[in-house]
C-alpha cells in the first residue's frame, strides 16, 4: 500500500517547560524535540500494515522549521521510505491552516492511507486529522486503536467512553491513530544507516491565514497547598470526614 | 440576532451527560451575547426525539430533532453533514461540541465542512466583540492556552467536565429535520458498538476515580483498588503508565500523559508516588487524594488530602469507613 | 568498626566483556569506531574525518573511510557532564573558521576568585596560579557535544545515540569491534514488545572514548594486563544548574566547609550568561567517614551566604552527578594502544585536578588518536606495534607535560587538607620538582571507612532537595522494568549497605529499616562512583539514564 504519515515534531516537555518572555510560547533553552508519541504509534502502524501486506511504500510529511528533518530522518530509520519536509518558520496552533498545506501536499498522490496521531502531545487539539480528510474529500477514522485492512475495506476499533465502537470504512481513508495499537520501533542501527541515504523533498509549506491566535500561554491555576492528614489507618477518619464536610465529595 | 448552536450527544437512545454540559455552554454563550436563542441538534434513532425535554430543561429553545433508524449509532459524515447544514443555514454566533471522544471525532468534520478554524477542547470561553476567548490545557496540562477566534460562526468543543450542566428550563420549539446525508450514503459505518466493563463507569465519565500505581506490588493486589472504587461506588478504577506496562491492567485504564486524562471530582491515589507523566493525566481532578508510604513521594505535591502510610494497612480502613458511610 | 570497600566489590565481568567470539553475519562494518560521543570521542571523530577529506582532495589514495561513534545517551550530550570551565585552544584548532565567540559556550571568564569557607564565613584567598582561567570559557558540556556532534555529522561522522557498547569483540588479541546492548528485556531477562536485539559492529580501530570508569576501558586493562605506577583514583561531583534573578559576574572556587578536613575535594560556582548558573560540589572517593554523602554536602553548601545570595528567587534547573578521574599522570595507563584498540579522554585519565580541567585534554588525546589512525589506515597496518605511535604522541604533547608538572598535586592530600595544602604549594612554586619522586597511591576501594553517624538533613524543596526529586532534575526517566545494570555483591553488611546509599547521590541504594540494601536500578544516572567503591555498572538499554540538557 502507497502510505503517507503526517509527523509533527513537539517539544518534550516532561522535565523541563518555561513560558517564553512573550508570555505566549514556549521557551525554547534546552528543550529537546521530539515526533509526537501518537505520530510514532502510526509510524509504527504503516510499516506493520506494509510487513503484513506485501511490498509498499510509506511516506512521512512533516510540517515546521528546520528540526522537523530530524524527526523525518527518525522515521526514516524505523523503516519509512521517504520524507516530504514543508518548511515554515512553526507550526500554527490553528489546524485549520496546518490541514490545508498538508492537504495541498498530498493530495493527488494516490495514496491508499494517510495517517496521523490522534493528537499533537504540545497542543493537543487533535483536529487536523479530520480537518485534512475533509479538505481531500476521504473518508475518516478518528482515534484508531486497532486496524484490519482486506480488499480495499478497513475495520476499525475506536475506543469511546466506557465502549468500543467498530468502524468499517473504504480505502483510500485517512486515519488518526490512538495508543494501544502499535509503539513506535526502535531503530536498529542498520535502519539508522539506511536512513541517510533516502530521499527527504523539501518545499514550502503553504499555510494560509490563521484565525486563531495564541493571546496567551501561562502555567495552570496554582492549587491551594494540600496537607498531610496523618500517618498509617488512623488517619483514615479523619480524612473521609475532610472529604466529607470540607471538600463535600463524598 | 445571533443564535447559539449546539449539538447534544446521545447514545442507545439516551443523552448522554455531556449532551446536557454543551447546552449549558451554549445558553451561557447565548446570555452573554445579548439573549439570544439556543438550538439545539439530537441525532438518533426513532424515540430520540424525547429527549428534546430534557434539552429545553438545560436551556435550549429550539430543539432539531433527527430521527432515523440508521442513526441509532452514531454515524460521524451524517451527524457532520447535518450539523453543518445547520450551521451554515442558520445565523450563528457560535456552535459548540462536546469534547467526548464522538465529540472530537465531530467537531472537526464540521469545522472542516465549513470551512472554519475549531477552538477544540476549551475549558473556558468569554466573547469579546467579534472574539471568542478561550482556555485550552495544552502541554500536557503543563500550561494553559489563552487562543482567540476572529469570526462568527465561532466552533468550540468543550471538555466534558469543564461546564457543570444546570438548568435553565424552557418548553423548547421543536423541529424535525432529515439527516443532510442519507446515511445509505455513509462511507464510513459504525457497525458495532460494546460496553466495556460494563459494572465500572468509564474514566473519563465517572465523579470519582481510584488509580493504583506500583505500590500495590502485583496485579492482585488491585482487588484493594477495586473493593474501595465498589464502596464509593459511582467509582471508576484507573492505573499507572508502570502498572499498564507491567500487564497488571488494561493499557485502556493508563492515566497519564500518554494515556486518559481525568479531571473528576475525587482522584484517589493508591501507590503512585507521581511521575509527572501521570499528573499530566490527573492534575485537573477537583480533590487529590494520596496514599502512600514515602512521605517525600511527589504526589504528596498535587494530593489536597494526603496519608503517608502503608496502603495495605490504610486502603481497606478507607474502603471500611466509607462502607460506614455510604450505610449510615 | 572500619570496613574496606574493596571486600565487598564483585569483580569486574570479564568473560561478558570481552568476547572472543566472531562478529554475527549481520554486522555493521565500520573503518573507525569511537566509543562515546563525548569530548574526546567527537574531536577524535571530526579530525579522523577532516584527515581523511583532506587525503582525498589530495588524491591520497585512502579513499572512505567509514567513522562510527557509538552513545549509550539517548541523545547526544545526556550523558555529559562538566563544571565546566573550557580551555579552547583545542576547539581553535579544530574549528579554525569558528570566531571564539561563536564556540558553543556560554560567556568568557573574566573574574575569579577563590574562598576558603567556614559554615558562616567565606575568607578571600589569593587565586592559585593553577586555577587561573583568564581566557577560558564557561560552557556547558551538553551544549558543547551536542554541538561538535552537529559538525562532525555534517562531516559525515555516523553519530549512533542511543547505542551502548557492551563488549568488546575479540580475535586473540586483537580487538575486532563491539556488540551493543539489547533493548527491550524485560526485569528477568526475557525479551518484551520492543524487543531489539544486539548489533556487532566491526572496525579497524576502536577506540574507547568512554569518559570516566569506562567499563571496557576497565575490562581492556584487565584482559590485556595493563597496569600504571599508581592506580586510577577518583573524585564524585554532584552539579546543579539555576535560574537566578541576577547574573553572577565571577567564576568562584572554595574549599573547606561543608568538607569535613581530611576530605580532598572542594565547590564551584559558575556564571552561565545572563540568568543561570553552574554549581557543584567534588569529594575525592578515597574519603575515610563512611557516612560521607556527597548529594547532601551539596545541598548544605547552598546554605552558605556564599552561594545562598546567588541562588535566592531562583530555580533549580537541573542537577546530575559524575565521576572524576584525580589519579593524574601517576595513574596514566602504561600502555594507550593494542591491537585494533586506542583509550583516550578520561577513560584514560587525561584530567588536571589542579587546574580542575579535562575537556581540552580529552580532545587533544582524541586528535591524536585519530592522527596516529589516519596514519595506521594510510599503512593498512592497525596492530599494536602501528598504533603505539599514539602512545608516543602523547608522551609527548602538552597533555602529559601539563600532567607531570602537577603529579604529586593531588595525591599529596592524601594525609589531609593542611598538609596537603603545604605540599601543593611546594610544588606549584618548583613546577612539581618538590618533592619529587612519585607519592604512591592505593586504590580509593582499599581506603578503609569509619562508619559515623549522619546529620539529619531534611529538604526544604526550594533551595535544597532529596535525592528522588534531583534525580528528576537529571531527567531520568529510564524504563521501570528494565533488567538490573548493577552488580552487588552478595551478603552486604549493614554498615556497607549504608555506605552505598550515602554514596550514591541518585537514591539507586537504599538502606532497609531492617539494615539491608535495595537497589533501584532505574534511578541510576551513570556516575560510577559505587562502581569506584562497590557495585559495579555495567552497560544497559541505550538511551536508560539521565537526559542532561544544560549539564
Amino acid at each position: 500500500m502507497k502510505i503517507a504519515v503526517c509527523i509533527k515534531r513537539v517539544p518534550d516537555t516532561e522535565m523541563r517547560f518555561t513560558i517564553a518572555a512573550d508570555g505566549k510560547s514556549v521557551d525554547p533553552t534546552g528543550l529537546k524535540y521530539e515526533m509526537s508519541t501518537f505520530d510514532e504509534y502510526a509510524v509504527e502502524v504503516a510499516l506493520r500494515l506494509n510487513e503484513q501486506h506485501g511490498p509498499g511504500d510509506v511516506t512521512v510529511v512533516g510540517l515546521g522549521p528546520d528540526g522537523v528533518g530530524e524527526i523525518l530522518r527518525k522515521a526514516l530509520s524505523m523503516g519509512v521510505d521517504r520524507g516530504v519536509h514543508l518548511t515554515a518558520p512553526e507550526v500554527p496552533f490553528d489546524g485549520r491552516v496546518v490541514a490545508g498545506a498538508l492537504a495541498e501536499a498530498l493530495t493527488g498522490q494516490g495514496y491508499d492511507l494517510i495517517l496521523f496521531g490522534r493528537n499533537a502531545t504540545d497542543t493537543g487539539a487533535g483536529v487536523v486529522g479530520a480537518m485534512t480528510a475533509g479538505r481531500l474529500g476521504l473518508p475518516c477514522v478518528t482515534a484508531v486503536s486497532h486496524l484490519e485492512i482486506a480488499n480495499g475495506r478497513g475495520t476499525a476499533r475506536r475506543e469511546l467512553e466506557g465502549a468500543t465502537e467498530t468502524v468499517e470504512f473504504p480505502l483510500p481513508a485517512v486515519l488518526t491513530i490512538d495508543e494501544g495499537i502499535a509503539r513506535g520501533r526502535i531503530p536498529s542501527l542498520k535502519g539508522i544507516m539506511a536512513a541517510k541515504k533516502k530521499p527527504i523533498d523539501t518545499r514550502e509549506a503553504s499555510l494560509g491565514a490563521p484565525a486563531i491566535v495564541v493571546d496567551r500561554l501561562a502555567p495552570p491555576p496554582d492549587r491551594p497547598p494540600g496537607r498531610i492528614v496523618g500517618e498509617g489507618p488512623d488517619a483514615v477518619p479523619e480524612l473521609v470526614a475532610l472529604l466529607r464536610d470540607e471538600a463535600k465529595v463524598l | 440576532m445571533a443564535a447559539i448552536f449546539a449539538f447534544a450527544e446521545s447514545r442507545d437512545g439516551a443523552l448522554r451527560k455531556v449532551a446536557l454540559e454543551t447546552v449549558t455552554a451554549a445558553r451561557r454563550a447565548a446570555d452573554a451575547t445579548g439573549g439570544g436563542e439556543v438550538h439545539a441538534m439530537v441525532l438518533g434513532g426513532p424515540g430520540i426525539a424525547d429527549a428534546a425535554e430534557a434539552l429545553g430543561r438545560a436551556g435550549a429553545d429550539v430543539v432539531f430533532t433527527v430521527e432515523d433508524a440508521a442513526l441509532a449509532r452514531y454515524s460521524p459524515e451524517v451527524a457532520a453533514a447535518t450539523a453543518a447544514a445547520a450551521i451554515a443555514d442558520g445565523d450563528y454566533r457560535a456552535a459548540f461540541f462536546p469534547a467526548s471522544a464522538e465529540g472530537r471525532d465531530l467537531a472537526p468534520r464540521v469545522a472542516a465542512a465549513l470551512d472554519r478554524s475549531l477552538l477544540a477542547d476549551v475549558t473556558e470561553f468569554t466573547f469579546e466583540g467579534d472574539d471568542v476567548v478561550a482556555s485550552h490545557p495544552a502541554y500536557a496540562g503543563k500550561a494553559v492556552a489563552t487562543l482567540r477566534l476572529s469570526g462568527a460562526p465561532a466552533l468550540l468543543s468543550v471538555r466534558p467536565g469543564a461546564v457543570t450542566a444546570v438548568e435553565a428550563p424552557r418548553t423548547p420549539r421543536v423541529e424535525a429535520r432529515p439527516p443532510a446525508l442519507a446515511p445509505a450514503e455513509a462511507r464510513v459505518v459504525v457497525t458495532g458498538l460494546v460496553a466495556r466493563g460494563a459494572a465500572r463507569l468509564d474514566l473519563a465519565e465517572a465523579p470519582v476515580v481510584v488509580a493504583g500505581g506500583r505500590g500495590l506490588r502485583a496485579a492482585e493486589h488491585f482487588g484493594l483498588v477495586e473493593a474501595l472504587a465498589d464502596a464509593i461506588g459511582d467509582a471508576a478504577v484507573g492505573a499507572t503508565r508502570a502498572v499498564t506496562d507491567d500487564g497488571w491492567r488494561d493499557p485502556a485504564d493508563q492515566i497519564g500523559q500518554t494515556g486518559r486524562v481525568v479531571s473528576p471530582d475525587l482522584y484517589i491515589a493508591v501507590g503512585i508516588s507521581g511521575a509527572i507523566q501521570h499528573l499530566a493525566g490527573m492534575r485537573s481532578s477537583r480533590v487529590i487524594v494520596a496514599i502512600n508510604r514515602d512521605k517525600d513521594a511527589p504526589i504528596f505535591k498535587v494530593a489536597d488530602y494526603g496519608i503517608v502510610g502503608d496502603l495495605f494497612d490504610v486502603v481497606p480502613r478507607l474502603t471500611e469507613e466509607i462502607r460506614k458511610l455510604r450505610a449510615g | 568498626m572500619s570496613f574496606v570497600p574493596a571486600r565487598h566489590q564483585p569483580p569486574l565481568p570479564l568473560e561478558r566483556l570481552i568476547r572472543s567470539e566472531p562478529p554475527d553475519a549481520e554486522a555493521l562494518e565500520m573503518d573507525v569506531l569511537f566509543v562515546g560521543a563525548g569530548p574526546a570521542g567527537l574531536a577524535g571523530a571530526i579530525e579522523l574525518a577532516r584527515l581523511v577529506a583532506a587525503d582525498r582532495e589530495q588524491g591520497g589514495g585512502l579513499g572512505e573511510v567509514s567513522i562510527g561513534v557509538l552513545e549509550k545517551a539517548g541523545a547526544l550530550g545526556e550523558h555529559s557532564l562538566s563544571g565546566a570551565v573550557v580551555n579552547p585552544r583545542v576547539f581553535r584548532e579544530l574549528f579554525p573558521d569558528v570566531p571564539e565567540d561563536q564556540l558553543p559556550f556560554r560567556q568568557r571568564v573574566d573574574r575569579e576568585a577563590v574562598y576558603y569557607l567556614t559554615a558562616w564565613r567565606a575568607w578571600r584567598l589569593p587565586t592559585p596560579p593553577t586555577m587561573g582561567n583568564h581566557g577560558n570559557w564557561a560552557a556547558s558540556l551538553c551544549e558543547v557535544v551536542r554541538w561538535m556532534g552537529e559538525r562532525a555529522e555534517a562531516m559525515g561522522v555516523n553519530l549512533f545515540p542511543g547505542f551502548p557498547a557492551d563488549a568488546l569483540l575479540v580475535d586473540g588479541q586483537t580487538v575486532r569491534g563491539v556488540r551493543t546492548t539489547p533493548v527491550g528485556l524485560t526485569r528477568d531477562g526475557g525479551t518484551g514488545s520492543d524487543f531489539l536485539p544486539t548489533t556487532d559492529l566491526t572496525a579497524r580501530v576502536t577506540v574507547l572514548t568512554e569518559g570516566v570508569r569506562g567499563t571496557l576501558g576497565q575490562a581492556w586493562r584487565a584482559w590485556q594486563g595493563v597496569g600504571s605506577p599508581n592506580p586510577q583514583i577518583f573524585a564524585l561531583g554532584v552539579k546543579e544548574v539555576w535560574e537566578v534573578p541576577r547574573p553572577l559576574d565571577r567564576v568562584v572556587h572554595t574549599l573547606g566547609w561543608p568538607l569535613p578536613r581530611d576530605v580532598f575535594g572542594g565547590t564551584w560556582l559558575y556564571p552561565m550568561g545572563p540568568s543561570q548558573v553552574s554549581l557543584g560540589l567534588v569529594a575525592g572517593l578515597d574519603y575515610r567517614p563512611a557516612g560521607l554523602d556527597v548529594h547532601r554536602l551539596m545541598q548544605r553548601m547552598k546554605q552558605h551566604p556564599l552561594f545562598r545570595e546567588v541562588l535566592e528567587g531562583g530555580t533549580l534547573v537541573e542537577w546530575g552527578a559524575k565521576s572524576i578521574p584525580e589519579g593524574g599522570y601517576y595513574s596514566l595507563p602504561d600502555r594507550l594502544s593494542g591491537d585494533g584498540l586506542l583509550l583516550a579522554g578520561d577513560t584514560a585519565g587525561f584530567v588536571d585536578v589542579p587546574s580542575l580541567k579535562g575537556i581540552h585534554y580529552a580532545m587533544q588525546s582524541g586528535v591524536l588518536a585519530a592522527r596516529a589512525i589516519f596514519d595506521a589506515l594510510k599503512a593498512g597496518d592497525c596492530s599494536a606495534g602501528r598504533l603505539a605511535a599514539y602512545d608516543r604522541a602523547v608522551r609527548a604533547s602538552w597533555i602529559v607535560d601539563d600532567l607531570r608538572r602537577t603529579r604529586n598535586m593531588r595525591l599529596a592530600f592524601k594525609d589531609g587538607f593542611v598538609r596537603g595544602g603545604i605540599k601543593a604549594g611546594l610544588m606549584t612554586l618548583t613546577g612539581g620538582a618538590v618533592p619529587g619522586g612519585r607519592i604512591p597511591m592505593h586504590e580509593d576501594a582499599e581506603a578503609a571507612r569509619v562508619p559515623d553517624g549522619a546529620e539529619p538533613f531534611t529538604p526544604d524543596n526550594v533551595l535544597t532537595f532529596s535525592k528522588l526529586d534531583a534525580n528528576y532534575k537529571s531527567g531520568n526517566a529510564t524504563r521501570d522494568t528494565i533488567p538490573s545494570h548493577l552488580i552487588v555483591g552478595e551478603d552486604v553488611p549493614a554498615e556497607v549497605a549504608a555506605f552505598y546509599a550515602r554514596l550514591c547521590p541518585a537514591g539507586v541504594y537504599e538502606q532497609t529499616p531492617e539494615g539491608t540494601l535495595r537497589v533501584n536500578p532505574p534511578n541510576c544516572v551513570d556516575c560510577k562512583a559505587t562502581d569506584v567503591l562497590g557495585p559495579r555498572w555495567t552497560p544497559r538499554e541505550g538511551g536508560s539514564g539521565p537526559q542532561y540538557r544544560v549539564m
